[in-house]
């Protein structure tokens, strides 16, 4: 406004009044246009927004309230004097109500004029800046209004339940989730949450309400909402702090924890499996010594012997379980940092049948392998794969009868290569076959005591192939043997 | 001649426990699986049954203790288990295992002897 020059536009019919004002008014450095009458006052009035406009009342054209009238419905904000030789109490009131700023009686002198429009001009920069701050507090809402809507799409779309109290304990926010989760099929804004949430959370708002002090920490519950671990949140309820210094409210997140529960509830019956496996032998061992130390039983030498010679086995076994969990949990994590080579399955199976030839002896068991020519080299752990046929193969060697046989085949079918290990031995009823694979599991019948194991072997053997994307198959009938088929995808990337 | 039956899969066990009551002047019986079991109690009618918990499946133990009481068969049954804290079981005499006595696995033979005495001066006590 400073840089640039103020307008102002002069209405008179009298030449000598308007050129006189003219020269003045641009003497103190106005920039000054004039109209000889009322019409070529409205044109110019609306054609531009001038800052001042000071309008002779009586003119013979057209009369100067019209002009005023004019000027004002056109632009507002430009500030207009009525200057007259007739003032007059009505003309006064009536060009106030037409949005006239101020009247100058005729004649006037120089600095009567002067100061009226000096008068004006300030008036008109508290309109422009009132107006400036208006349009400014007009966008301001528009954004919060935005930023609202913005906010509530953001809360509605998060995965998590929100749901806020406040302070008399009536629902005041909530996303879809929060019903959801809460398993909850109707809520309003304003619903009293006692009669909504379940009493766990309750008590976590009421003991943050309870507190003298606004306790700045996080509170949460679990909440078991479908029996079985199928449906189990976490809220968390945080305390809202009001400017005022008490509490505004609670603010209740929830989330879905029901995987996670369902993982720990797998882990812990793991670990209960586990200690009971490991505890079998060591009860066994540990109740030989306890007789042999025991001095009120009579133990000869043959026996105590015998004794010590059965928890050499056990401990044996003992020591194999111990290995099989940490192979397990190496497959586990060795998913992320194996070692992958070319692999000649060839190789593997060759090798691992001269490492179990003392036991192919033993029973007298003999190995037919058929190997197929140009087999596909694939990409693998070394120490997996070859754990993998060891544990097929010295199955088929324990599970089989004195004088069985063993059939290995390699061949490649569509994009695997195809493992078979085929005995001729105890076999299994199809109630144990689906069995197989589960921790521990191992079939006991009358044909399978005295053979022993950890029941992790076929674990193992499905955690390597299904950590490569293959399959494996079992096909079994009672007493006449099993068959294992593994199929590990050729990968040539 | 006192008679009692072992119950429990593991031959180790059962050789222990054998030897420990033979000790102390019993005769045992002995079975590796839960039909077995039931034959020699149904056959031999032991004085006293020890029944392992955990045999083939696990609740092994606990079904044929019901199976002997829904047949009346009173016989006082001393129940091994081996991973009751593991497994989150508290054992206490309650209605579901009928049995009147637990011994946790590893067997002292002190322990076992004492228990098994306990049992039968009750069962002597209430003829």
């Amino acid at each position: 406004m400073n840089e640039k020059k103020i307008n102002i536009l002069i209405v008179d019919d009298e030449n000598g009044l308007r050129l006189g004002a003219q020269r003045l008014l641009q003497d103190e450095g106005y920039e000054v246009e004039t109209a000889e009458n009322g019409e070529t006052g409205i044109n110019l009035g609306t054609s531009k927004n001038f800052d001042v406009a000071v309008i002779d009342l009586k003119m013979p054209d057209v009369d100067g309230l019209d002009v005023l009238k004019e000027i004002k419905s056109k632009y507002p904000n430009t500030i207009c004097f009525i200057a007259t030789a007739f003032a007059s109490y009505d003309t006064a009131i009536q060009s106030t109500r037409l949005g006239a700023f101020g009247y100058i009686p005729k004649p006037f002198t120089p600095e009567e004029l002067i100061y009226q429009i000096e008068l004006g001009v300030k008036q008109r920069e508290l309109i422009i800046e009132s107006d400036r701050l208006k349009k400014e507090r007009e966008e301001n809402l528009l954004e919060i209004a935005y930023e609202k809507s913005r906010l509530n799409t953001i809360i509605k779309s998060i995965s998590d339940g929100v749901l806020v109290i406040n302070r008399v304990g009536e629902v005041v926010y909530f996303n879809y989730a929060a019903l959801k989760f809460l398993n909850i099929c109707e809520l309003k804004i304003g619903d009293a949450a006692i009669l909504k949430l379940p009493e766990k959370i309750l008590n976590l708002i009421t003991k943050i309400f309870a507190a003298e002090t606004i306790l700045l920490k996080t509170f949460t519950t679990q909440i078991e909402l479908l029996p079985n671990n199928e449906l189990v949140i976490e809220a968390a309820c945080t305390p809202v702090p009001h400017p005022d210094g008490n509490i505004a409210g609670v603010v209740i997140v929830i989330s879905n924890i029901t995987q996670f529960k369902q993982i720990e509830q797998i882990k812990s019956q793991f670990v209960s499996m586990v200690a009971h496996e490991l505890k079998t032998p060591l009860a066994a061992v540990q109740g030989f010594l306890n007789i042999m130390l025991d001095d009120t039983i009579p133990l000869d030498k043959e026996k105590e012997k015998d004794y010590l010679a059965r928890s050499v086995i056990r401990l044996n076994g003992l020591k194999d379980l111990v290995n099989d969990l940490l192979d397990i949990s190496k497959i586990e994590l060795k998913a992320k940092q194996r070692e992958i080579e070319e692999i000649h399955i060839q190789d593997i199976i060759h090798n691992t049948i001269q490492l179990l030839e003392l036991e192919l002896k033993k029973k007298n068991i003999s190995i037919d392998t058929t190997i197929e020519q140009d087999l596909p080299i694939i990409k693998a752990d070394q120490n997996e794969i070859t754990r993998m046929i060891t544990n097929l193969l010295s199955n088929a060697i324990k599970y089989n009868k004195e004088n069985g046989k063993i059939f290995i085949d390699a061949l490649t079918k569509k994009n695997y290569v195809s493992i078979r290990i085929k005995d001729t031995g105890i076999g299994m009823k199809p109630e144990e076959t689906s069995e197989l694979f589960n921790e521990f599991y191992r079939a006991k019948n009358e044909k399978t005591r005295g053979i022993s194991g950890t029941g992790l072997g076929l674990t193992i053997v499905k955690r390597i192939v299904d950590s490569y994307h293959g399959k494996v198959e079992v096909e079994s009938e009672y007493n006449n043997g099993t068959t294992f088929i593994i199929n590990l995808p050729i990968n040539n990337n | 001649m006192i008679l009692i039956a072992i119950i429990d899969d593991d031959p180790d066990i059962l050789d222990a426990s054998s030897l420990v009551l033979k000790s102390k002047g019993y005769d045992v019986i002995t079975a590796n699986n839960p039909s077995d079991g039931y034959k020699i109690v149904k056959e031999k009618k032991p004085n006293l049954i020890i029944l392992d918990v955990m045999m083939d499946e696990p609740d092994d133990g606990f079904f044929l203790a019901q199976k002997f009481r829904r047949e009346k068969i009173k016989t006082p049954i001393l129940m091994y288990t081996s991973v009751s804290k593991a497994i989150g079981l508290d054992f206490g005499k309650s209605e579901i295992v009928p049995v009147d006595d637990f011994v946790e696995k590893p067997i002292s033979p002190d322990e076992l002897v004492k228990k098994v005495e306990a049992l039968l001066h009750k069962v002597e006590e209430k003829r």
